[in-house]
């Protein structure tokens, strides 16, 4: 079980010296208690301290980096079990897989699309990360060749799969220098491919049939020198993946299996529905999603819920408070109050798309909160509306003075009345209904 | 931390009966018990209830605020309620149907009397179990649901939706006819707690409630959602009776997000089905038991889906070997 940061202060030197980055060695400790530091930091420590620190303070699941320069993503170093007890940090690496039996103009097809697909929402460039290569051919420099044809267009993380040491020489003397990460080492060839990621710097996936075997092959794989490692389950179904990687997670966590410290690597090709495979691998801790390369529509959903499930739940995401324009509103046009939540900001705005009607939404500063959580909490209320009519100038804007709320402010349409002296028209409550409420309601 | 080692949880999932077949005093072809699960969803200690998660396709009695990417993949149907809850069973294959009574929404409606002729036209057309969602207009509520609860009693209906401020309507309906409801709170689960002991006050038992946390669209809040459903969920498994019911993913907005209205025309289905269907899945993931959706290409593409995650629930022991 992992140490109390007191236990620990214990065994510290207590110079306070600073040349662990932290001002003091209680600092220090509270760090090492939670994960955040290294042990290594601290230069004073005698061996006792070290052996008993070592085990219990460093992160319980370790962070490791695929490929190098900006396409590189780091992986690993999470601390909860549900997202809503903290946050996930390190989303999942999701490549493409290609195969070294394809022909040159097919694999240039896939790099291209990793190497330039990119969607753009909520402020970030989404992009799928790497690409696998999957060693089916016959000739072990097959393989060799099929990693040159990508160099040639980009420089992306590659994931080489093969269990063959041969074939795996050939693809690192294309791009060993990439820090590929290798899938996987093998009760069988371990020897082998320790010796290679170790020569390479790269990270090194470890498979097993089942987790108890995985431990064993962790200990030797780590005995072997190479640290950077990812658990390769290899689960028949996506339902035997959520199974074993929330156990994972679970004894990482809980440090009752050291051994099973390390990101995950889930190769999605065994399931009869890739949907079904990606899904729950973005949902249940993985670590690197190795898939067939996917359709269009299936990247921008898969891509979305990654940038959805490992978004910080502590921090709402909100719309900068301000009048925004629906296509270009004239002077007649009508002003939707609404919150600066991104969730209700989009969903409004979207409909108000629908509407083809120019409008002007007027987002008020509710510190993220939506429609009814702000009424409830009196964050939403007549002088917030009244404040923001005047520091957005709305009334130079428009002819009129009216101004349409949302259904669930309804309780407060007198006081922003009283207070404003614009007329309030209470809209829909469902923003579905906007569309009808405009054509039916609204006359400047 | 979370201690999710336990294979011996406190409480389990209650269960609800969707649907009434002639034993059972209604006119449906197949009634659905879901809920009864124990443990965390598709770990390794997870004990399933009966059902898969159920796909619910929804339907509308009034297409003008539907989704246009829908009427033109239903076609002529759109326009009548009965023929399409027929196309739902036999053609796309969805286990339930949700009646979504758009007409309700126009301002000024008055048509009562359309109320039962929709929901009786729909009950003759299709032996699925069905579910309603009324009124968003509270001054009319009252009469809607008692007409649907009257057309549909026996049958065993899902009526749709209540909320903290308006729950009394819904929940008569449910009592008198004896239908189960969908209670739902704005992804908070203190609130979902407090409506279903609000209900439970005037008389509605936990096998007549499905809890909505209010599901958000893929990209525009879902992730709240579906933290909300993992937080009720282990609140249940922890023992806490009043989260201790099945929940629902009803993302009615899905269809109108940004990336498929911009998407080019003829790439426009498969963004949405792909948008309902990953929303779906995360969801039963989570724990949901009841899963809706609105494009006609979501429902095969989400069955073989949660046929590949269903199949292997067992699989693996807590050892994990």
């Amino acid at each position: 079980m992992a140490l109390k940061a007191l236990d620990i202060y214990k065994l510290l030197p207590k110079k306070n010296c600073k040349e662990c980055g932290v001002p003091t060695c209680l600092t220090f400790a509270m760090k090492l208690a939670s994960g955040k530091a290294e042990l290594d930091l601290c230069p004073y420590l005698d061996e006792t301290a070290r052996s008993v620190l070592g085990s219990s303070t460093r992160p319980p699941i370790r962070k490791v980096k695929v490929g190098v320069g900006e396409r590189s993503f780091t992986i690993g170093d999470e601390t909860v079990f549900y997202r809503h007890e903290k946050t996930f940090y390190h989303q999942p690496g999701i490549v493409f897989s290609i195969t070294d039996e394809m022909d040159d103009g097919s694999i240039r097809a896939v790099v291209g699309r990793v190497r330039d697909e990119k969607l753009t929402r909520v402020g970030a460039d989404l992009m799928i990360n790497g690409i696998a290569v999957e060693h089916t051919a016959a000739d072990p420099a097959a393989f060799g060749r099929a990693v040159a044809v990508i160099e040639e267009i980009a420089d992306l993380p590659e994931v080489l799969i093969t269990t063959d040491p041969v074939a795996l020489e050939a693809a690192l003397g294309q791009c060993g220098g990439f820090r590929p990460l290798i899938a996987s080492a093998t009760v069988e060839n371990y020897v082998a491919f320790a010796a290679l990621a170790k020569k390479f710097g790269c990270p090194l996936a470890v498979s097993a049939p089942d987790l108890s075997a995985m431990k064993d092959l962790v200990t030797k794989v780590i005995a072997a020198g190479v640290e950077n490692l990812v658990l390769d389950i290899v689960p028949a179904s996506p339902g035997a993946f959520i199974a074993t990687s929330s156990l994972v997670r679970q004894q990482s966590l809980a440090r009752s299996v050291p051994e099973l410290g390390y990101p995950v690597l889930y190769t999605t090709a065994t399931s009869s529905s890739p949907d079904a495979a990606i899904v729950a691998g973005i949902l249940k801790y993985a670590g690197v999603i190795v898939t067939a390369p996917l359709s269009k529509a299936e990247t921008y959903a898969a891509l979305t819920l990654r940038q959805n499930i490992y978004t910080d739940p502590q921090k709402p995401i909100q719309m900068n408070p301000g009048l925004y324009r629906i296509g270009s509103p004239g002077m007649d046009a009508p002003v939707l109050m609404t919150v600066n939540f991104s969730l209700t900001y989009f969903t409004l705005q979207g409909y108000l798309e629908g509407t083809r009607l120019p409008c002007f939404m007027l987002v008020v500063d509710t510190e993220g909160q939506s429609v009814l959580t702000a009424v409830a909490a009196g964050k939403l209320n007549e002088t917030l509306v009244r404040d923001s009519l005047k520091k957005f100038d709305v009334e130079s804007q428009v002819s009129h003075k009216k101004i349409i709320i949302p259904g669930y402010a309804s309780p407060l349409s007198g006081a922003i009345e009283d207070a404003t002296g614009w007329k309030v028209l209470v809209g829909p409550r469902d923003a579905a209904e906007i569309g009808e409420f405009l054509e039916k309601e609204w006359k400047a | 931390m979370t201690d999710t080692t336990s294979s011996e949880w406190e409480g389990a999932i209650g269960t609800v009966t969707l649907g009434a077949t002639a034993g059972e005093g209604g006119t449906r072809t197949v009634s659905y018990r879901i809920g009864g699960d124990q443990g965390l969803p598709y770990t390794g200690a997870f004990r399933p209830g009966e059902h898969q998660p159920l796909i619910v396709f929804e339907i509308c009695d009034d297409p003008s605020i539907w989704s246009p990417l829908v009427k033109n993949a239903v076609g002529d149907q759109v326009n009548d309620p009965g023929d399409w809850a027929a196309t739902v069973e036999k053609t796309y294959r969805a286990d339930m149907v949700r009646l979504v009574l758009t007409s309700t929404r126009r301002r000024g409606f008055e048509d009562f009397p359309s109320i039962n002729r929709t929901v009786e036209q729909v009950l003759s057309s299709t032996g699925l179990p069905l579910s309603i969602e009324g009124p968003s207009e509270p001054a009319i509520e009252s009469e809607v649901f008692q007409r649907c609860g009257e057309a549909g009693q026996g049958e065993r209906l899902l009526l749709g939706t209540a909320e903290a401020t308006r729950y009394r309507s819904v929940a008569a309906a449910a009592l008198t006819y004896h239908h189960a409801m969908i209670a739902q709170s704005p992804i908070d689960i203190n609130l979902a707690k407090q409506l279903n002991i609000l209900l439970r006050e005037v008389g509605v038992p936990a096998d007549q409630i499905v809890i909505d946390p209010y599901t958000g669209a893929l990209g525009y809040g879902f992730e709240y959602s579906y933290s909300a459903m993992e937080r009720i969920r282990f609140a249940a498994l922890k023992g806490d009776s009043d989260l201790a019911m099945p929940m629902i993913c009803a993302a009615g907005d899905t269809l109108n997000v940004k990336e498929i209205r911009d998407a080019p025309a003829d790439e426009q289905d498969q963004m949405a089905i792909r948008w309902e269907v990953y929303s779906s899945l995360a969801a039963a993931i989570a724990g949901a038991a009841v899963l809706c959706v609105r494009h006609p290409g979501s429902v095969p593409v989400l069955r073989q889906a949660l046929d590949a995650l269903w199949v292997s629930r067992q699989e693996v022991k807590a050892d994990g070997t």
